[in-house]
């Protein structure tokens, strides 16, 4: 057998990777998920509570950019216990002290 | 054509007739002979079956490429036929000036945004930045960002379909940045929900908070021990003086643990300044 020539040497490694260069059950699949199932006379049933809807707010007078000035130094949090902003006794005192109305 | 040329053999013998019936006494003693012979000399030989070399092809020398039409007549060849208008007579396309898909470009007369547009940004925010920001604003901080994605692609795919030439690294880096913001929103949404969901199997062992649904959510104990009151006598102090309801407020957030996180973004200094 002669290997085509784009496997030959390390420019392998530069090829995407195909469901024929693993061993069985891999599923490469494309990143996007199932929006319905098939049906076993081979069609398909879009069901709508899979697909995706996207909800974009009214960005109106939004006044946020993706980007902070350079000006600014990157902030960076303290906090006295170990698991900081994860803590759930901080998150539980704030709310209390919002009177735990929500 | 051969037929017309040579005479059929009907002919011959017609001709032939009147010979045999006159006999020769006149016997020309001018040698005569045909104006050429070469015409019928240079005729092929034609045997039983030959092919005749007649042109079959009705369409012969019609040609699409040279627009030579048909051989015959068509019955609309009399017809005008319509000409095509010039480009510049055409009437100008009319088209929404607020599309929503103007927003996949930079700007209204261009396609892509220049290396040095596209080089002027900031860094990304942090995630410390991003927590003091309400659920609100990381949504739509979100789709500002989906946006200014989907602008630098339209600037690659621009790029590279016009062969603009040079600025990928710029857009690359304004993306990197854009997608560091993006991190951040997802990062300090999964904090909280991983906050949450451990404050819940917190609550569940706090007497002060009652998760059940009926009645409220949070008594604190501390309050109505010290100063027991009736129902009637805390609704009508709430409608009298909405001030001191908000008194309890201040103090019951300073009785709390005092913690970063529980300062409200207000009083922390603000230093998400924008470009």
């Amino acid at each position: 057998m002669q290997p085509t020539r784009a496997l030959l040497g390390m420019r392998y490694r530069k090829l995407r990777l195909t469901t024929k260069d693993v061993n069985k059950g891999f599923y490469k699949g494309t990143g996007s998920g199932a929006m319905g199932r098939h049906t076993k006379y081979g069609g398909y049933v879009i069901e709508w509570d899979k697909v995706r809807t996207y909800v974009c707010p009214d960005l109106t007078n939004f006044k946020l950019t993706p980007f902070v000035t350079n000006n600014v130094r990157k902030t960076y949090g303290q906090y006295e216990t170990k698991l900081g902003p994860k803590d759930p006794q901080t998150y539980l005192a704030r709310w209390k002290s919002e009177n735990g109305l929500d | 054509m051969a037929s017309a040329v040579r005479p059929s053999v009907g002919a011959v013998t017609r001709l032939a007739a009147p010979l045999r019936q006159q006999p020769q006494l006149v016997v020309s003693k001018i040698q005569t002979a045909p104006l050429s012979t070469t015409a019928t000399l240079l005729k092929r030989h034609k045997y039983l079956g030959a092919r005749d070399n007649k042109d079959h092809n009705k369409k012969r020398g019609e040609s699409a490429l040279r627009r030579t039409g048909t051989r015959w007549r068509l019955s609309m060849s009399d017809e005008p036929l319509p000409k095509p208008v010039p480009k510049s007579e055409l009437p100008a396309v009319e088209t929404d000036p607020n599309h929503g898909l103007w927003e996949f470009f930079a700007s209204r007369t261009t396609v892509a945004a220049t290396p040095e547009e596209d080089a002027k940004h900031g860094r990304g925010w942090a995630v410390e930045e991003l927590r003091h920001k309400s659920w609100d604003d990381l949504h739509k901080l979100w789709w500002v960002c989906v946006k200014e994605r989907n602008r630098i692609a339209t600037g690659n795919w621009e790029r590279n379909k016009s062969k603009l030439g040079f600025g990928e690294s710029e857009a690359d880096r304004r993306d990197r940045e854009v997608r560091i913001t993006m991190r951040g929103i997802k990062h300090v949404l999964t904090e909280r929900l991983y906050a949450w969901e451990d404050a819940v199997a917190l609550a569940k062992n706090d007497p002060e908070i009652d998760l059940s649904g009926n009645g409220p959510a949070f008594t604190p104990t501390q309050y109505l021990e010290d100063e027991p009151v009736s129902a009637f006598e805390v609704a009508k102090t709430k409608t009298a003086s909405p001030e001191a309801t908000e008194a309890e407020a201040p103090a019951a957030a300073a009785a709390a643990t005092p913690d970063p996180a529980t300062i409200t973004p207000a009083a922390k200094p603000q230093s998400e300044a924008r470009v």
